[in-house]
C-alpha cells in the first residue's frame, strides 16, 4: 500500500497556496497517496477561480512574484493545481469552515470533498507524514 | 562496482531533459515519463536544478527505480534510472 501525505491549509495567501501543491504534487510523483484539508482562511483557495495573493504587505508584489515565476518557466497556481489533480491529489474542504465562512458546495474546485476532522484524522493517523501549513 | 558512464550513455533507451526546471518540475516530468517506460529499460534525466542532486536519488529510492549512475559536467546533472 502506499505511504500517505496528509496536510492541513489554513491560511489563504498565494505562497501557503503553492507550499501544500509543491510538496503534495511531488509527494504524489514519489508515488504517495496524498491528501490536503483546507480549514479557516486556507477554504478560499478551494473556491473556483480565486487568484491567491502574497500575505500581508507583501500583498502588492503579488504580480512581480507571478512575473519572476513565468521568467524561469516556474507553472502557476492554475497549472499546478491542474496538475495535482492529474497526480490524483484528494482536495478536502474542512465541513465547519464551509459553514462559518459561507462557502457552499456548488462554489468548490471540481472533485473538492467536504470532510469532517474525524475523518481527516482517521487518515491522518495513518500517514507517515503530516504536515500543517498556515 | 560503478557502471562506466559511457556504457549507460550508450545502454539508455530515453532522454528527458529537464534542464531551465525548478523543484520540484524535475521529478514530476520523471515521474511522468517513467510511466510510458517499460520494467528493464533505461532512463537518462538531464537537470540543472541545484536540488535535483539529492531529490532524484530521494525519488529513486522511494520509488524503488534503480538509480545506475549519476555524473555532474559544470551545473548539469545526468542521472541513469533503470525501471523496476
Amino acid at each position: 500500500m502506499a505511504d500517505k501525505f496528509c496536510m492541513v491549509v489554513s491560511e489563504g495567501s498565494f505562497d501557503k497556496a503553492m507550499m501544500p501543491l509543491i510538496m503534495g504534487n511531488t509527494a504524489a510523483s514519489m508515488g504517495m497517496e496524498v491528501h490536503v484539508f483546507y480549514t479557516f482562511f486556507g477554504l478560499k483557495l478551494l473556491k473556483k477561480g480565486v487568484k491567491p495573493k502574497l500575505p500581508g504587505l507583501w500583498r502588492i508584489g503579488t504580480g512581480m512574484m507571478i512575473k519572476k515565476m513565468k521568467k524561469v518557466n516556474y507553472p502557476g497556481y492554475d497549472e499546478m493545481l491542474k496538475q495535482a489533480k492529474e497526480l490524483g491529489v484528494n482536495f478536502y474542504a474542512c465541513s465547519t469552515s464551509m459553514a462559518l465562512m459561507g462557502v457552499k458546495e456548488s462554489d468548490l474546485l471540481e472533485g473538492t470533498k467536504v470532510l469532517g476532522a474525524s475523518k481527516f484524522l482517521d487518515l491522518a493517523a495513518d500517514s507517515k507524514t503530516t504536515l500543517f501549513i498556515g | 562496482m560503478t557502471i562506466p558512464q559511457e556504457w549507460l550513455a550508450l545502454e539508455k533507451d530515453a532522454t528527458l531533459d529537464a534542464k531551465g526546471l525548478m523543484c520540484p518540475m524535475p521529478i514530476v516530468q520523471l515521474a511522468k515519463k517513467v510511466k510510458e517506460l517499460k520494467s528493464g529499460q533505461v532512463l537518462e534525466l538531464i537537470a540543472d536544478d541545484v536540488g535535483a542532486k539529492d531529490d532524484v536519488p530521494a525519488w529513486c529510492n522511494r520509488t524503488g527505480h534503480q538509480l545506475v549512475g549519476q555524473e555532474e559536467e559544470g551545473k548539469v546533472f545526468r542521472f541513469y534510472i533503470r525501471i523496476k
